[in-house]
């Protein structure tokens, strides 16, 4: 584990180092000044400008004034927002948390449907279930994400009238940022209109999430009829089934388990997938969250928000990757990669 | 008992010719073909073609509903837009914008994918490792994300949003090239070839490539549908295809605002992407089963 560990923690400091590489680069790329696109101070005084090229280090050469980003970056200093003039850290810190949590429940939803509905399909292999789930998949994950919103919308929020079409929350209930994520923030202040602001904000985040989790969920079928199907073929089901287990038995008991193994393993890279059909789905919804955040600063060219928006989203995602990582290698001890006798 | 055939003779289809007879017998994947075809054929020739000029609008002929419905006309078959626009002929003028170009942006970045991919495959060491962190890196960004920084640096316009997607799929083939050179290349009849004094270029050329066409080629189907949903998706967010374009994603955002009273303007170009996205999806399933087959035989 310790090796495992130690591997995964270079890979995540090359990416690091690599993705802030790549929006230090991206400040020279954009138009205008490169101090300016990176501090977002656009009406700095001469004065305050000499003292931003002191604080980035402009004279020296490029390797120097990478160093100078890096120590920014790492003390949390992304710059002001060219549009707004406001500090891009605390943004950041306010908008993360919503798409944090709208993501999470989309994954859920996604898993909770997906991974039954693809056992089932593999149990049923070369039936018609197995035909007709694997059909139903295919569309899933071809209907354009905006499309699915909008009819989503249209029958939900305006025919039937179930959900609230908009938003994170009615603007009638007042929660105090804390944590930033608004169900653990509902709970933890004293309104007294507590549960009616918990299940106003449970009625907001269905649909969203709902429309999010499609596309994922249909690939969770696919890989979990596909390991369902690979563990099935094995022999120690042969066995458990000679040994004269029931066909509920061997599948709740020991096939199951050893599928879901082989699922963990690719929450990491549907995450990341997940997020970003989450930026569109917040453009839709109008979700506070960072995703609606980033899209509309490339709408007012937004340099240093695109920027820092950007190096955030990819660390966030690369986190969750890392983190699944984790968890797959603590479940399987065949991944943590000393196998012995191979 | 007569004989047609005096000598026995044996013939060896070449894989792509064993694919395509897997694939013949297949009638989903033939139906998603045939679908596939037409839609390249509307592509090249839908405006010639197309009824009506995609952009220039008829202003007594505003927001029609198709022509199924009872205040339609026929003449405008499937209804226009709120300036008087045929949906009809947006939406086939948009064939070749959306399923046309995500066409070309896949065949560009197979090309250079493939190239760059079989190149580093002959690599072996410090490079190949460097090569391989990196594309870990690149492939755990989700296309549309890659292809939304791509965008944000170029700035939004469909001849970026192009080279975005073309610079997005690149890893893919590169990644896919790769491992199937790599594992073929471990194979014996490649060593046969070696032995005859064969160079890695000739082995590369008349050896490996023939045998690993077919994976590539599934690799482009389903580099071809996300390509029409990331080109149409950043055609929807404005960050694509600009205004008077009738491509898809952005006709659907044009219509977005009188989505309650003309909902056909919305639903069309949606059902247009779908199509489009399903009947590549299908050709798709049909080259994997077909692979498949061929493996268990």
């Amino acid at each position: 584990m310790l090796v495992f560990t130690l591997r995964r923690l270079s890979l995540f400091i090359f990416t690091m180092l690599l993705l802030t590489l790549v929006s230090f680069s991206v400040n020279f790329l954009f138009p205008g000044d490169s101090i300016i696109n990176l501090t977002g101070a656009i009406n700095a005084t001469p004065n305050q400008l000499i003292g931003l090229n002191e604080a980035y280090q402009t004279n020296r050469n490029i390797f120097w004034q990478y160093i100078a980003y890096l120590g920014h970056i790492i003390n949390g200093e992304f710059g002001l927002s060219m549009a707004s003039q406001s500090d891009i850290a605390t943004e950041v810190v306010k908008m993360l948390p919503a798409t944090i949590e709208l993501s999470l429940v989309a994954l859920l939803i996604a898993m909770l449907i997906g991974i039954p509905l693809g056992f089932i399909a593999a149990i049923k292999h070369g039936k018609f279930t197995d035909s007709l789930i694997l059909s139903v998949s295919m569309f899933g994950y071809s209907i354009p994400v905006f499309w699915l919103g909008l009819l989503a919308i249209l029958t939900f929020s305006i025919n039937l009238g179930w959900f609230p079409s908009a938003g994170q929350i009615s603007l009638l209930f007042e929660i105090k940022l804390v944590t930033g994520i608004q169900f653990i923030d509902i709970l933890l202040s004293d309104s007294p209109y507590k549960w009616q602001a918990f299940s106003d904000a449970t009625a907001h985040i269905i649909l969203p999430a709902c429309v999010i989790a499609l596309a994922p969920a249909t690939i969770f079928i696919r890989l979990a009829r596909t390991s369902m199907i690979e563990v099935l073929g094995t022999s120690y089901i042969r066995a458990a089934s000679a040994k004269g287990l029931s066909f509920r038995q061997i599948i709740f008991r020991h096939a199951i388990r050893n599928a879901l193994i082989q699922i963990i393993r690719h929450v990491g890279l549907q995450f990341a997938n997940l997020v970003t059909i989450a930026m569109v789905t917040e453009v839709i919804f109008s979700w506070p969250g960072i995703g609606r955040w980033l899209i509309e600063s490339i709408y007012q060219r937004d340099y240093t928000a695109i920027e820092s928006g950007l190096l955030v989203l990819s660390c966030f995602i690369f986190i969750v990757h890392i983190l699944t990582d984790f968890i797959y290698a603590a479940l399987n001890p065949l991944a943590r990669g000393n196998k012995y006798g191979a | 008992m007569a004989r047609d055939k005096i000598y026995l003779e044996e013939i060896f289809p070449s894989p792509f010719m064993q694919l395509w007879q897997v694939f013949r017998k297949t009638p989903v994947a033939m139906l998603g073909g045939s679908c596939f075809v037409f839609l390249i054929v509307l592509a090249i020739f839908g405006p010639i073609l197309a009824p009506y000029s995609p952009i220039e609008g008829q202003l007594d002929m505003l927001l029609l509903p198709p022509a199924w419905n009872n205040d339609g006309n026929v003449s405008y078959l499937l209804g226009t837009d709120e300036l008087g626009r045929d949906m009809l002929s947006r939406l086939m003028y948009g064939t070749s914008l959306t399923f046309g170009l995500s066409f070309i942006v896949v065949i560009i970045s197979l090309i250079i994918g493939v190239v760059i991919g079989s190149l580093s495959a002959l690599t072996t060491g410090l490079k190949s490792s460097f090569l391989n962190h990196f594309l870990d890196v690149v492939l755990s960004i989700p296309s549309l994300l890659l292809a939304i920084i791509i965008v944000a640096i170029l700035g939004p316009g469909i001849a970026n949003t192009v080279w975005a997607v073309v610079l997005v799929l690149i890893p893919q083939f590169i990644h896919i090239t790769r491992y199937a050179v790599k594992e073929e290349s471990r194979k014996d009849y490649v060593l046969a070839s070696k032995l005859d004094g064969a160079s890695p270029f000739r082995i590369l050329y008349y050896s490996i490539f023939p045998n690993i066409t077919d994976r590539i080629m599934g690799q482009a189907t389903l580099a071809q549908s996300a390509a029409i949903l990331d080109i149409a998706t950043l055609g929807f967010l404005g960050l694509g295809a600009q205004i008077p374009l009738p491509e898809w994603g952005a006709t659907l955002a044009n219509g977005l605002d009188l989505f309650y009273i003309a909902p056909w303007t919305v639903y069309l170009p949606g059902l247009a992407i779908l199509f489009a996205v399903v009947a590549t999806n299908l050709v798709g399933e049909g080259i994997r089963h077909a692979l498949k087959v061929r493996k268990d035989r």
